[in-house]
């Protein structure tokens, strides 16, 4: 392959002894010298330091170096240090390659010799790689400041309040016909017992009488359309299923906000509590409504003596959800308080595999709830407590058997009333949505965040944020600040105006394409679309990652992966095996 | 089979002290710290567990409450504060109810007014009984020979009768405190010859609380005062209690002094006086993790027992002195402490002198029974295996 003319400065980065005490670094300057095209090339203790910049930008200025290799760590750790460099020194930043003789050379092999050899072969590499290269220019797309909000549960309310508050449009849909959410279902909070219907009633008197937020109730996405900062929503109502009479509402959005929330575990499905057979074994959000209406009874109206709250309904198990949904715990906990308020006298077991009191003020409420004479009983995993009738001897309705893994003792309980703490599960439309905003799912149903802890609002697509139980169990707490960091990302981007879209993306080259559609669907962003008019495929280049995908399927070679052409890549590829 | 549960144990033992038992969240640090728990007496936690859950049978059967002497480091290890120690003394009280087949024991744990008025009732009774007596048949200014107000030999039979008595209680409360715990009620057969085996520990645990001597061996202390105090006051008290019972004509007799039985007295004296003003000064103070909390037993039974040897000394000494007419009041307030004081004792904290040593010799003879059945399925196992 011809070598392209033109000044390329190579350099070679010792990492202080990193790299240096397997890497003869030197050795590799003194090879790499001798290319043709290397005008110059130095070794640094440290490239990424202040005066290792220096260096390049003064040998860009003083040399007129037209393309330039740092042989150093990972590109993930310092690629944009260096484009920032040549950006500082007049250069297009892309006319850069770094070469990682760092985490894939001098840290994995402990030959220096046979170590040198790999480090030259990849720096030669970087350098007939990037005498390819181009200069590429960032896009700059517009912002719409408007936001569609999915769920107007508490995360929805939220972020909305919290986008309108700073004076941006917000549209807030819901399929319900009120406001609220699963959070509308509870009476206290916990730790602090707190009524949830004044968390609420706030927000929600705050979102009716804003004017930024527009409510969308009955309502839910049908199609949503473009890329960030340009997304078209189409909403229907969800009254109705005849498209004729269902009038489409279209509306423009920069970002979407989905929150919408999550399912109760259905108590049915767990055969051995006799949910459903025994009128008093009832699910925790029975209890709620109980709660709610302000009167503690069995289903003949008496006041219970006992009551028995099994956790782990549905959560923890391998027939049913292994993951913990982590709100469980501390709501038994409430109702031990709310049911020793109402009742003193009644005697209340709780029955746990592991009592998990991760939160702020939490480890304090179960120690208060130890206060109040909780019976509390450990049972093992894959194990469970087995309910019966009590017998017309005894003072209570039903017995219950449990192998007490504390005191490792079989024992039998008495109980007028059991709640079963059932867990939370990903709705059914999750599915259904992740599918309209082009998003993931975990094995669970839930959405996928873009990184579970550097990036936990934010998905693949961009101007697509997750908030709230959608994502994973959570309580309220964690599910308000994932909204309002939801939003705060989003105001960030209005502020701007405009976002900068990476020069790297794929282009389809009209003339060559076929129309075969290979490509349409193999798209995981789906970043391309087809032209009907001219049976041509293009691609949304805001939308694409880069990943290529399209630029190995395409059978008519037609679409160029930028920064990534064939071309380039084959010099890499012969700079490693020369 | 499962265990049915009786959740109110948990507000009954909350009359006799165990006020905090609800918040032990299981992490068995006291038993960990515990000088005395093994593999088979996982205390304190295993009863406080028991407790928590209501297993009252299990409760009644336990030996565990026996083998502490509440030296309080479960106490001090607690992380949240459950007071295992004061629990364990808790349930001692109320096994000392359980064992006893009367309920007076129940009553008086349960309410310290209703104990303090029996206790004032029946000095009151013993004054009035005592007084009458002897301005019946003696003349308040003799003290002792022919003619005194309080005969030496009619107290003697007295004494003796009250001692039947006494003794009758604690037998009664000691079969049942053996019945619950090693015989009908317990699921382990027992060999009888191990209970010929292990007797020596009777009087072992009885005379030297070497257990309670035990409880500081992890510290530097080289003498643990606790266990001083109360085995001086225990020692004090069998020795006044066998003098009393047997060489009561001796002691009371003067003005001459009768080394051979006062030097037991003297001793005796000292070893009560000592003992009951360091208890009633660490219950006062609170120095001590064990003296924290004070019961209303613990208080009468230490202002009895201060007032008791109090009187006793005074009344000896007024004697020797001659002032027979004080010494003859004296002794009549003496008598009014002393009367109520043993009466109550079957059916309070006093009966651990002998329940407590009783439930170590039990236990020791639990434990190898059980390390003998262990062993023998382990054989019958490798017998199998071999076969």
């Amino acid at each position: 392959m011809e070598s392209r003319e033109c000044k390329i400065g190579v350099y070679i980065c010792d990492c202080g002894t990193n790299i240096a005490k397997v890497v003869d670094c030197e050795a590799v300057r003194e090879y790499i010298s001798e290319l043709p095209q290397v005008a110059i090339a130095r070794t640094y203790k440290y490239m990424c330091s202040n005066p290792g910049q220096e260096l390049i930008i003064q040998d860009i200025k003083e040399q007129g170096l037209e393309r330039v290799v740092v042989a150093a760590c990972s590109p993930r750790m310092h690629e944009r240090t260096f484009r920032a460099a040549l950006q500082t020194a007049g250069l297009n930043p892309y006319l850069f390659e770094m070469a990682n003789i760092r985490e894939q050379c001098s840290w994995v092999h402990d030959d220096p010799l046979a170590a040198t050899e790999k480090a030259k072969a990849l720096t030669q590499a970087a350098v007939l790689r990037v005498a390819h290269h181009e200069a590429l220019e960032q896009m700059m797309v517009d912002m719409c400041p408007n936001t569609l909000v999915i769920g107007a549960g508490i995360a929805g309310l939220t972020a909305a309040l919290e986008l309108a508050d700073a004076g941006q449009k917000v549209y807030l849909l819901d399929k319900q016909d009120h406001l609220g959410g699963n959070l509308a279902r509870v009476d206290l909070t916990a730790p602090y017992l707190d009524s949830a219907r004044d968390l609420l009633t706030e927000r929600i008197t705050r979102v009716k009488t804003n004017d930024n937020i527009e409510l969308l109730l009955n309502s839910r996405l049908q199609e949503l359309k473009g890329y960030v900062g340009n997304f078209s929503a189409t909403l229907v109502s969800v009254d109705s299923d005849d498209p004729e009479e269902n009038k489409a509402q279209k509306i423009e959005v920069g970002n979407v906000i989905v929150c919408t929330g999550y399912k109760e575990f259905p108590a049915e499905r767990v055969t051995h509590f006799g949910y459903g057979k025994l009128p008093n074994v009832i699910t925790s959000f029975d209890f709620e409504k109980m709660l709610r209406a302000g009167r503690i009874e069995s289903k003949d109206g008496k006041i219970p003596k006992y009551v028995a709250i099994i956790h782990c309904v549905g959560s923890r198990s391998p027939e049913y959800h292994g993951y913990c949904s982590r709100v469980c715990c501390m709501t038994a906990l409430k109702y031990v308080h709310e049911i020793k308020s109402a009742i003193p006298s009644c005697y209340v077991s709780d029955l746990y595999i592991d009592m998990h009191a991760f939160g702020k003020g939490h480890e304090d409420f179960y120690r208060r709830t130890s206060e109040v004479k909780t019976m509390f009983l450990m049972f093992g995993k894959g194990d469970h407590p087995i309910i019966r009738s009590a017998g017309p001897k005894d003072d209570c309705e039903m017995l219950i058997e449990v192998n007490e893994q504390l005191s490792g003792e079989v024992i039998e309980i008495p109980a007028d009333l059991v709640i079963l703490m059932v867990g939370m599960e990903a709705r059914e439309d999750a599915t259904e949505t992740a599918r309209l905003v082009n998003i993931s799912q975990d094995k669970d149903g839930w959405f996928i965040e873009s990184h579970p802890k550097l990036d936990p609002v934010a998905t693949t697509t961009d101007g697509i944020y997750i908030a709230g139980t959608c994502v994973a169990p959570k309580d309220i707490p964690d599910t308000v600040a994932q909204a309002r960091a939801a939003a705060g990302r989003i105001l960030a981007k209005i502020a701007k105006g405009k976002i900068a879209v990476d020069a790297i993306y794929a282009e389809i080259n009209e003339d060559s394409c076929s129309g075969c559609r290979i490509c349409n669907e193999l798209c995981p962003y789906s970043a391309i679309e087809f032209d009907d008019e001219k049976k041509r495929s293009h691609v949304l280049s805001v939308m694409c990652k880069a990943c290529g995908a399209c630029v190995a399927a395409c059978p008519s070679g037609a679409i160029k992966g930028r920064h990534f052409t064939d071309q380039q890549i084959f010099a890499q590829i012969e700079g490693v095996l020369r | 089979m499962a265990i049915r549960v009786n959740p109110k144990i948990i507000d009954d033992l909350e009359g006799y002290g165990a006020e905090d038992v609800h918040l032990c969240y299981h992490c068995g640090n006291c038993s960990a710290v515990c000088p005395h728990a093994d593999e088979f007496n996982v205390f304190p936690r295993r009863p406080m567990r028991y407790l928590q859950m209501g297993l009252e049978r299990k409760l009644e059967t336990s030996l565990e409450p026996w083998l502490c002497y509440y030296c309080g480091q479960c106490s001090d290890q607690c992380p949240r504060g459950a007071e295992p120690g004061e629990t364990m003394m808790s349930l001692r009280r109320w096994l000392i109810s359980r064992y006893d087949i009367t309920g007076i024991a129940r009553l008086f744990f349960k309410s310290t007014k209703v104990e303090l008025a029996a206790v004032i009732i029946v000095a009151l009774l013993t004054g009035i009984f005592f007084l009458g007596f002897g301005f019946w048949q003696g003349d308040i200014n003799v003290y002792d020979g022919s003619n005194a107000f309080l005969p030496s030999s009619f107290i003697h039979n007295f004494d003796l009768a009250l001692g039947f008595l006494v003794a009758l209680f604690i037998g009664l409360s000691a079969f049942r405190f053996w019945w619950f715990s090693m015989g009908g009620k317990s699921a382990v057969p027992i060999p009888w010859w191990l209970y010929i085996k292990k007797v020596y520990l009777l009087p072992w645990h009885f005379f030297t609380q070497k257990r309670f001597a035990d409880c500081e061996k992890e510290t530097t202390r080289r003498i643990y005062l606790p266990w001083l105090a109360h085995l001086g006051l225990m020692l004090g008290y069998i020795t006044m209690l066998f003098i009393v019972m047997v060489f009561v004509k001796q002691l009371q007799a003067g003005p001459e002094i009768n080394w051979s039985v006062h030097v037991f007295g003297y001793l005796a004296s000292l070893g009560l006086l000592i003992g009951a003003v360091y208890m009633l000064c660490g219950r006062l103070k609170k120095n001590r993790t064990q003296y924290q909390r004070s019961h209303g037993s613990d208080w009468i039974f230490l202002v009895l027992l201060f007032i008791i040897a109090l009187t006793g000394v005074t009344q000896h000494i007024l004697h020797r002195s001659g002032l027979l007419l004080a010494a003859n009041i004296v002794y009549i307030v003496h008598l009014m402490v002393v009367v109520p004081w043993l009466l109550r004792m079957p059916f309070t904290k006093w009966a651990h002198m002998f329940l407590r040593p009783l439930g170590m010799y039990f236990s020791a003879v639990r434990n190898e029974a059980l390390a003998r059945q262990k062993s023998g399925i382990e054989t019958t196992v490798q017998a199998r295996k071999v076969a």
